[in-house]
């Protein structure tokens, strides 16, 4: 009898023990809110302003108290999208979360709320609605900041090498300049003149890539998203600009990754120019703070009969969900709203976040680093060429065009091959 | 059967219910979904074999497999090779096997993809400065190509996977009977005799394991791939599971990537199953 009861008594505890441990997974970690309290749950991808971000919405909920804010931060690219996409299929939607142009606004159409009606959509710079905003007016998002990227390079370098880096404005200037670094590599001190992380998909393909074809749809993100095919008619412009990188870049190319382009090679003055954009700033600026300061500037990527301006874009955008309660989402609208349209919010934005503000009403002289300096330069000037990236079909920028670009660069399909091979694949993509 | 008591389904439930509900359900729905337009959201139309269809026609997906299945060869013989071999030598009763099979075990230790970082490191530049010292060409431009790339990963998974193995073969190893040998011995066997017609006869139970493991690690590997190639250049060495992942989430195919799931799922169940009823079939009782 003894004997039974033990045994149906740690059953019994066994049970109790699943139970309770079943019961426990399905509260959630978040903290509770009070009464009264409006709760908003952010799930956003940028970790770089991780910390930032979370005194900023500590500085809102202090100025509102019957508002609670949750952030979540998912890391950078594809992992944010994954994890996105899988707490709406769980059931476990943010209230806002991001996406990053017309294809993710297509996905989630049913979750996204027209924010036509916030401060902050009113005040957005012209042309950085362009990838949220619907033919019947509405604006699906609010643009995060600007980017920009070109030609950085080592000012000490181009100085010593007696090249003057802001005359630059054809392709054969620049080539001309990259022959003459070359020619003193000895004498400076460095690898090569450029180093093409030819192993970074998105850095040939996005950036490179998108250079050449922006024109193709005439520099509008909406264009490209509705387009058949891509007529790649800078085609050889992109060939002749690739080889020259690849000429005078350090050797293997396909193996260079992007922390040995910047970290390794330019921060460290082992080679005088780099392709990248202005969120490289904080990476030199912790390798060398003094280096980032003075010593870099960038220049735009030249183009034939487009000398002179910079690729600037928007990478990423608010969206508030549409199926949540109403009165969350007023406080979310609230939320972004004070995040760039107030004071404090817009200090915030340029100190802490180091933006490119992508609205009106900023003091561009507080503009934190040199590079996003010189962007919000080319933004203001009108001399841009759009970000059309975000417009592909998805995944053709990167797996496609840029690995095409690798085969090119390893031998193993001649130019045309690969390009033709680049236009098939959007075209069955898009049929 | 009289452990089928009502205690016994007790026992088991929360295994079940757990295996179920994170196993058997989402593979139910995702071989249902691979049939519809799913989204990763919602599916709105049945599309029957549409993607079965276009899959045998991707390039990609054939590719992939066609590497992978290069890569699971050439890595199930060297892993087990080099694991029988190391297990071999730990079991000479040296005064240092112990601090080897220490040694020969830490490599598993490591999550995959910081080997991968680790050993991107050493194909990259360690083997790049070795190269330029020593003037042997071979040795520079690791990965940049898709036949180093292959290599490589063979070699970063021989390096981990072989001391794991190592370990279930001196198990065997050990387990073999002296009396045995020694009688094989005194028959006048040579010891290349007595290790292939003795001790390898016993230790094949090892085999059927080993290389079911080797098998399964290989053809599922994931983080390794992505931290050392990261399937460049030009997805020349993107495996099946990679590339998988790359359709579901960067190309936003989500029921394309799950009907190639499914094929993944039969191609690696058809040849587990073979493999071990085949190695079944040599092995020896004592």
């Amino acid at each position: 009898m003894n004997k039974s009861f033990l045994k149906k008594g740690f059953i019994a505890s066994m049970l109790t023990g699943v139970l309770v441990l079943g019961a426990c997974s399905s509260g959630d970690g978040n903290d509770e809110a009070a009464d009264g309290q409006t709760v908003v749950d952010i799930f956003q991808f940028k970790v770089e302003f991780k910390d930032q971000f979370e005194q900023i919405v500590q500085d809102f909920e202090e100025e509102n108290p019957d508002i609670k804010i949750n952030v979540q931060t998912v890391g950078g690219g594809n992992d944010y999208g994954a994890a996105l996409k899988s707490s709406f299929a769980a059931g476990n939607e943010p209230d806002i979360f991001n996406v990053g142009g017309p294809s993710d606004v297509d996905e989630y159409r049913d979750y996204l709320a027209d924010l036509s009606d916030t401060e902050a959509a009113s005040q957005a710079l012209e042309g950085t609605l362009d990838g949220v905003e619907q033919q019947n007016g509405e604006i699906l998002g609010l643009p995060y900041n600007q980017e920009g990227y070109g030609y950085i390079y080592n000012k000490e370098i181009f100085e010593q090498a007696g090249v003057d880096a802001e005359s630059i404005s054809t392709y054969e200037d620049l080539e001309e300049a990259f022959a003459t670094i070359d020619s003193q590599k000895e004498e400076l001190g460095i690898d090569a003149v450029i180093a093409l992380p030819a192993k970074e998909l998105w850095v040939m393909g996005n950036h490179l890539g998108n250079t050449f074809f922006a024109s193709d749809f005439d520099n509008s993100i909406v264009e490209a998203y509705e387009a058949d095919t891509i007529p790649l008619e800078r085609s050889q412009e992109l060939k002749r600009m690739l080889d020259l990188q690849n000429e005078y870049s350090v050797q293997p190319v396909l193996s260079l990754d992007y922390s040995q382009q910047v970290e390794q090679l330019f921060s460290t003055g082992r080679v005088a120019v780099i392709q990248q954009g202005n969120w490289v700033y904080p990476t030199i600026e912790q390798m060398d703070a003094e280096f980032a300061e003075n010593n870099i500037g960038m220049i735009p990527i030249p183009v034939d009969g487009l000398e002179g301006h910079l690729p600037v874009g928007v990478p990423n955008y608010w969206g508030v969900n549409k199926q949540s309660d109403e009165e969350v989402q007023e406080a979310a609208k609230q939320f972004l709203d004070w995040m760039y349209t107030s004071d404090t919010g817009k200090d915030f934005v340029l100190n802490e976040f180091k933006f490119i503000p992508a609205y009106d009403g900023y003091d561009e002289e507080q503009i934190a680093d040199p590079l996003s300096k010189e962007v919000y330069k080319y933004s203001q000037e009108g001399n841009t060429i759009g970000w059309v990236f975000l417009g592909t079909p998805n995944g053709w920028q990167e797996h496609v065009l840029g690995a095409e670009m690798q085969r090119y660069l390893s031998g193993d399909a001649s130019w045309d091959e690969a390009m033709e091979s680049a236009i098939s694949q959007w075209e069955s993509a898009r049929k | 059967m009289k452990n089928k008591s009502l205690s016994f389904w007790l026992f088991m439930t929360p295994t079940l219910v757990a295996l179920a509900l994170v196993v058997f359900v989402p593979f139910v729905y995702g071989f249902i979904y691979s049939f519809s337009d799913w989204n990763g959201l919602h599916a709105t139309e049945f599309l029957g074999l549409d993607h079965y269809v276009n899959l045998i026609q991707s390039e990609n997906f054939l590719s992939a497999i066609w590497f992978t299945i290069k890569f699971a060869v050439v890595s199930i013989v060297l892993v087990n090779v080099i694991g029988l071999g190391l297990a071999l030598l730990v079991t000479q009763h040296l005064k240092v096997s112990n601090l080897f099979r220490t040694v020969f075990f830490m490599p598993n230790l490591i999550g995959g993809l910081i080997l991968g970082f680790i050993w991107q490191f050493i194909f990259v530049s360690a083997f790049d400065s070795a190269g330029r010292l020593l003037g042997w060409e071979f040795l520079q431009g690791w990965l940049a190509d898709p036949t180093t790339g292959f290599w490589g990963l063979v070699i970063l998974n021989a390096w981990q996977y072989s001391g794991y193995i190592m370990i279930i073969y001196i198990a065997y190893l050990e387990a073999v009977p002296k009396e045995l040998i020694e009688a094989a011995d005194i028959d006048g066997a040579n010891p290349f005799q007595r290790f292939w017609k003795v001790t390898f006869p016993l230790v094949a139970p090892a085999f059927t394991i080993s290389m079911f493991l080797t098998l399964s690690n290989a053809f599922k590997m994931y983080d390794q791939n992505l931290a050392l190639t990261g399937g460049g250049p030009f997805k020349s060495t993107e495996m099946i599971a990679m590339d998988i992942y790359n359709t579901a989430f960067s190309e936003n195919n989500m029921a394309f990537a799950q009907a190639k799931a499914v094929v993944f799922f039969i191609l690696v169940a058809a040849v587990a199953l073979t493999q071990v009823y085949y190695n079944k079939k040599r092995e020896v009782d004592l």
